[in-house]
């Protein structure tokens, strides 16, 4: 509780768990009561999380997005075209919302498809494997034409076949500064356990029989 | 294929049919790109209608559901100040949520992101099952780290208010197109099969 007054600067990589805490509070006197009730709660935990066993950060997923181990993630705000939403609408809702075509991709963890704005912009988000780059090619080669049906609806996408479609997609990401993910192994590595899981099961039972 | 006139008796197109023949008439507006990949895969996607893949649900009170998994997208205002307190935050822990996150048992990821010139937040999640149990475990295993993250929205009421649920469900949207690759598996399950997939080299490490 020393009385000094803006000594602290914005956090650098050389500045200790202490200095980089201290600088937290001091953004938190100007919160709401509750928050600074909160960052004094878990002040103890954070510092300990900080110095002795800082979680590994995030790091890039390539030209865009956010990575954690394996896992990436891909979170795009696009205008949509006049008519688009009505379009783009009516196609998810003939597959019932549900996008399982996504699985052609193997990499795809989960993907979400939002209208917002009263439908003049659209959120999608996804959570996938690996690379960036990795990641639109598979798009790219293996479900193209159902990416062109539900991005035909996003205003001027080239085409998922133009040499300006990466450029489009990166212009229109917005990076995550905040990522998690639970599960640390891939698509293909979590099928693998599924399958070993349901063969143990089988062996089990046929040894008891 | 008679030239049948439209009468009454006439057999009438299965339902699927008629949806793919609505689609194609929207996608007459649409870009010739458009209008290409649908001709490209009409023929699978008719296939598809008529034996349908299951249909979202909802998650609860909002949001939607593939079989074991939801999905929550909240877009809320940020206060002034409110960004630049997150995003020390988040540099706090180097981007990585997992701290706090790991304590939930049922989310599987989840990520913040700064929109609109930093007066807009996005937070979207994957999580099992229902909306309720999921803020539920939330407000009762990480309080102070939500209340720390959330303190950057307007109007906010803290998650110990009674009005904190009434303040998500209003700046949630619900996704109208889901994807899971496991929508069978919860977390709990995938670690359950973590461990059984180590047992089994070591067991078979062992025998050989």
């Amino acid at each position: 509780m020393t009385t000094q007054t803006q000594r602290s600067t914005v956090p650098e990589s050389g500045q200790t768990a202490e200095e980089k805490v201290q600088y937290l509070r001091e953004l938190y006197a100007d919160a709401p009561e509750l928050s600074k009730k909160a960052l004094e709660n878990v002040l103890g935990e954070l510092k300990s999380q900080v110095a002795d066993t800082p979680p590994p950060p995030i790091e890039s997923a390539g030209r865009a997005g956010s990575r954690l181990g394996k896992v990436s993630e891909l979170t795009l705000i696009v205008p949509l075209a006049p008519g688009g939403a009505k379009r783009l609408r009516a196609f998810l809702q003939l597959l019932g919302g549900n996008l399982n075509g996504a699985d052609k991709v193997g990499t795809v963890h989960d993907m979400r498809f939002v209208f917002l704005d009263n439908d003049t912009k659209l959120l999608f988000a996804t959570a996938y494997d690996g690379d960036w780059d990795a990641y639109i090619d598979d798009f790219a080669t293996k479900i193209p034409d159902y990416l062109d049906i539900l991005n035909a609806a996003f205003e001027g996408w080239p085409g998922i076949r133009s040499p300006e479609a990466k450029d489009y997609l990166a212009k229109y990401q917005v990076t995550a500064e905040g990522w998690f993910v639970a599960n640390d192994l891939t698509v293909a590595e979590t099928r693998r356990l599924e399958r070993n899981g349901k063969a143990l099961d089988e062996f089990l039972d046929k040894i008891s029989e | 294929m008679a030239n049948q006139p439209q009468t009454g008796t006439a057999p009438q197109p299965d339902a699927g049919a008629q949806k793919i023949q609505q689609l194609r008439e929207l996608f007459a507006d649409a870009t010739d790109v458009g209008k290409r990949a649908l001709e490209n895969v009409i023929k699978e996607l008719s296939s598809q209608v008529s034996e349908p893949p299951p249909a979202i649900e909802s998650a609860g009170r909002v949001g939607a559901r593939l079989g074991k998994r939801s999905e929550l997208t909240i877009i809320v205002p940020l206060v002034p100040g409110g960004a630049k307190r997150l995003r020390t935050f988040l540099q706090l822990l180097g981007g990585n949520l997992s701290p706090g996150a790991t304590k939930v048992g049922t989310l599987h990821d989840m990520r913040f992101v700064f929109i609109d010139n930093d007066t807009r937040l996005l937070f979207a999640t994957s999580f099992d099952g229902d909306w309720d149990t999921y803020i539920d475990d939330f407000i009762a295993l990480i309080p102070d780290y939500l209340d720390l993250m959330d303190s950057a929205w307007d109007g906010w009421p803290g998650i110990r208010d009674p009005g904190a649920k009434d303040y998500l469900i209003k700046h949630q949207i619900t996704a109208e197109g889901w994807f899971v690759a496991e929508p069978d598996l919860t977390l709990a399950e995938i670690q359950r099969l973590k461990r059984i997939g180590k047992a089994t080299d070591e067991f078979l490490d062992k025998v050989q």
